[in-house]
């Protein structure tokens, strides 16, 4: 019997034996106590009714440098971490989707250069910060998307070298990103130097206001 | 002098009976501490490395600490909720003249004797079990917030000082300046303990929402933490949320002896005294939803994670749960309100049945779109199998801006009950009556309409925009509305004429049960949003700064959790219901078996005293 069965006949048994004290009892304090009991067993048959999901903490990829011979097994680890760990399928999409609240990130891999994406992930206010999507002067434009390399989720430098892999591998790129980056302690290599997207789009604030748009959605708005 | 006596007579039965119930509860200690006591052996060896201890033998650690910290927080909502409960029928007794209301704020305030010290008991477990199982998280927090340790117990002395003196001193400051200083002291008492509830909200939200701790003296490091992002908003929506449990607890307890009366006299006053519970419950419940906008604003300044967690991740349905129980407690309240003008008011039935059915339809339509669900799953797996996650057509109100307009409209409506109640049987007499009708429904309906404007419009935004303007905007419409209407009513109704005088005790039984179905649905929504508050904590003890290591730090699926809530709402009314009879057992002692209770002002021998 699922922990599930169970619960709802322990509630179903509550609101029986309310229901039992109702017909049978006359005096009010206990009649009001049978009430009760059918209001709480009521609640928890609603509660086991709808979608049971337990949050589970993320599971730790453990890197064992060893094993990882080609760009392709840090593709697969990315792979893994983006749907756990990475918890990066909470809000983006790959291909469309309605329920996502951050852009779709099919084909990511192909428009921009993995220095990009690293900065995006690692820094990213760094490029966009100014929101030219309303009337009158330009606002600050504060980015959605978390700092995937500090906590709560914290990846590790070869973690997100593992989900830049599977980014250009899902997109049909060849993977820049090497097994000889990898190190063996995981901690985050020196944060690159700013480096312009691929596509020739520059890091400027005067970010044109027909850019916007796009470039608010390389950083997750 | 009898007076006296009798006062005496009751406190002895009380402190007889309040010593056994402390004694029975210490047994209650002694045996979760036994294992504890024989599982501390075991972990000496391990010594300060120790991070859990655990006793699956009693259902786990994890599933302990949930059922006394949560009986330990909703006894100290109820000890915190009716001071406030109290002072504020004090000060309408003290203004009016009306000793009834004096009588009332007197009685539970002899609640508060008894249920202090439960309260106090359970912290003191809660205590003990954080200690025995999260030695390294204790350690951690005690490292930080020693000093506030030490304010926590000052206030505490005081807190416990000034109750005595509030409670022991009733009857010797009933009149003139001692009246005076009498409610000085209520609001001293107050005062106290507002701070002893933000104290541990400080220790509790620093956990959710942690600041990084600069390098300074132990009160700078304290201090540091205590001002968290989400402290105050955490401090707001629990200060009006404890008024919200107090009038209802007070409405249950009303309803409860309703059910029980034997005489017209009896009925008459609880059904008075159900009338005044309800109205502070629900007088506490409008501004409610707004500050708990504020703490849901915070939560995602502060961290996206956590707020996409909370209402778009794992826990999104328990948030229509949460509308479920919120939208059954709006029907309670204003269902109490349609009883009370139909049964209470002569010939009110005819006249009002429209206006009740228009309202009911309206909150059914509210509910209806509030319980929508944004999307029916979290994961782009269980999307891809159904097809897609929005309902073709309800999909359009699972969004929030749909959600905070359905919310601001059932409070302008819950608000219209009661200013309908309120001004039923009464006719207005003032010269400007008919313009102030016409200034009132014009407020009311232009507030209605901007309010669902800025709500469709709301669709056709950038979300940050919808959440800093047009959502405050909404809120503030329907402040205004309220702080309008009510003060222009209070003018109205002062040169009324009484054309049919309320006739109490009247309410058929199911009056009764709608109070007890209200306080049932306040003490459910803490305990849902007590796991919500820690289930957005994740994996974390401390929201990323010390992980939880345990075999417990996964959060439970919601049908498992709501047999938890629904045990622990349970153990409570228990509880209370046992403060109650204890408090009131040499009451009825007195009375003689006939009679009603001293509880609430119902005491004759109170009565012939004054």
């Amino acid at each position: 019997m699922s922990e599930v069965v169970l619960l709802q006949l322990i509630g179903l048994g509550v609101i029986g034996v309310g229901v039992l004290i109702l017909l049978f009892i006359k005096s009010r304090f206990p009649r009001v106590i049978g009430f009760v009991m059918i209001v709480l067993g009521t609640f928890s048959l609603v509660a086991l009714s709808v979608p049971q999901m337990a949050s589970l903490p993320p599971a730790e990829e453990k890197f064992d440098v060893a094993s990882i011979k080609t760009a392709n097994d840090m593709a697969v680890i990315g792979q893994k971490i983006f749907f756990s760990k990475g918890q990066c399928a909470l809000c983006h999409s790959i291909g469309p989707s309605e329920s996502a609240r951050c852009p779709d990130l099919k084909g990511i891999g192909a428009k921009l250069s993995r220095e990009f994406i690293y900065e995006s992930l690692t820094q990213p206010q760094a490029y966009v910060y100014l929101d030219y999507r309303h009337e009158g002067p330009p606002k600050e434009y504060p980015a959605r998307m978390p700092h995937i390399n500090k906590n709560p989720i914290g990846l590790t430098n070869n973690e997100i070298l593992s989900v830049i892999a599977f980014l250009q591998q899902m997109s049909g790129e060849p993977i820049t990103v090497s097994p000889s980056e990898i190190t063996a302690d995981g901690k985050p290599a020196p944060v690159p130097a700013a480096v312009p997207p691929a596509k020739g789009k520059s890091k400027s604030k005067s970010v044109k206001k027909a850019d916007a748009g796009l470039v608010a959605m390389v950083h997750g708005q | 002098m009898r007076n006296h006596e009798v006062s005496q007579g009751h406190n002895r039965v009380r402190l007889e009976l309040g010593a056994l119930s402390v004694a029975g509860l210490a047994v209650l200690a002694g045996w979760l501490g036994f294992p504890v006591a024989g599982w501390a052996e075991d972990a000496t060896s391990a010594a300060a490395a120790v991070s859990y201890r655990d006793i699956p033998q009693l259902g786990g650690s994890r599933n302990i600490i949930w059922v006394i910290a949560q009986l330990h927080l909703l006894l100290a909502g109820f000890v915190l909720g009716v001071p406030i409960f109290a002072w504020l029928c004090e000060i309408v007794g003290w203004k009016t003249g009306e000793k009834r209301y004096d009588k009332l704020a007197k009685e539970f305030t002899k609640l508060l004797t008894s249920s202090y010290a439960t309260t106090a008991l359970f912290g003191g477990i809660l205590l003990f079990l954080l200690i025995g199982f999260y030695p390294k998280l204790m350690t951690y927090l005690t490292d930080i917030f020693f000093p506030s340790f030490v304010a926590y117990c000052a206030l505490f002395l005081l807190e416990t000082a000034t109750l005595y003196l509030y409670w022991y001193g009733w009857d010797a400051m009933l009149e003139g300046r001692a009246k005076v200083l009498h409610l000085f002291l209520g609001f001293l008492l107050n005062v106290f303990a507002f701070f002893i509830m933000v104290i541990p909200n400080s220790w509790a939200t620093f956990q959710a929402s942690p600041v990084v701790i600069a390098e300074g003296s132990s009160l700078a490091r304290a201090w540091a933490a205590t001002w968290n992002p989400t402290w105050w908003p955490v401090n707001i929506h629990r200060l009006i949320a404890n008024v919200v449990l107090g009038g209802y607890i007070c409405g249950a307890y009303a309803g409860v002896r309703y059910l029980s009366a034997k005489t017209a006299e009896e009925r008459e006053h609880y059904d008075w005294m159900g009338y005044v519970g309800n109205f502070i419950g629900v007088f506490g419940l409008l501004p409610l939803p707004f500050a708990g906008y504020w703490l849901m604003r915070e939560i995602y300044q502060y961290n996206q994670q956590m707020g996409i967690t909370l209402m778009g991740g794992f826990l999104s349905w328990l948030f229509i749960l949460q509308a479920m129980l919120i939208g059954v407690l709006f029907l309670g309240s204003n269902y109490y309100f349609w009883l009370g003008i139909t049964h209470r008011i002569p010939g009110a039935e005819t006249k009002y049945k429209k206006p009740i059915m228009a309202m009911l339809v309206i909150l059914l339509l509210c509910l209806g779109v509030w319980m929508t669900p944004h999307s029916l799953v979290a994961s782009l797996e269980e999307a891809r199998k159904l097809g897609g996650t929005h309902h073709p057509l309800l999909g359009v109100f699972g969004v929030m801006s749909a959600k905070m307009t359905v919310a601001n409209l059932m409070i302008l409506v819950t608000f219209m009950s009661f200013i309908m109640y309120w001004r039923a049987g009464k006719d207005e007499t003032a010269t400007w009556a008919k313009l102030a009708r016409a200034v009132m429904s014009g407020v009311l309906g232009v507030a209605a309409i901007v309010v669902i404007v800025l709500g469709v419009w709301g669709y056709f935004v950038p979300a940050i925009v919808r959440i800093n303007y047009f959502s405050v905007a909404q809120v503030l419409i329907v402040l205004f509305v309220m702080l309008t209407i009510t003060p222009l009513t209070a003018l109205l109704l002062k040169s009324a004429r009484t054309t049919t005088e309320m006739v109490w005790g009247r309410m058929p039984p199911r009056a009764g049960y709608a109070l007890v179905l209200n306080a049932v649905m306040v003490i459910l929504l803490m305990t849902l949003m007590g796991y919500a508050r820690s289930s957005s904590r994740v994996h974390w003890h401390i929201y990323g700064v010390m992980r939880d290591s345990s075999q417990y730090a996964y959060s439970p699926a919601l049908g498992y959790a709501a047999a938890f809530m629904s045990l622990n709402t349970f153990i409570f009314c228990m509880l209370v219901a046992f403060i109650f009879w204890v408090a009131t057992m040499g009451d009825k002692a007195k009375a003689g078996g006939h009679g009603y209770p001293a509880m609430a002002g119902g005491s004759q021998e109170l009565d012939r005293n004054q």
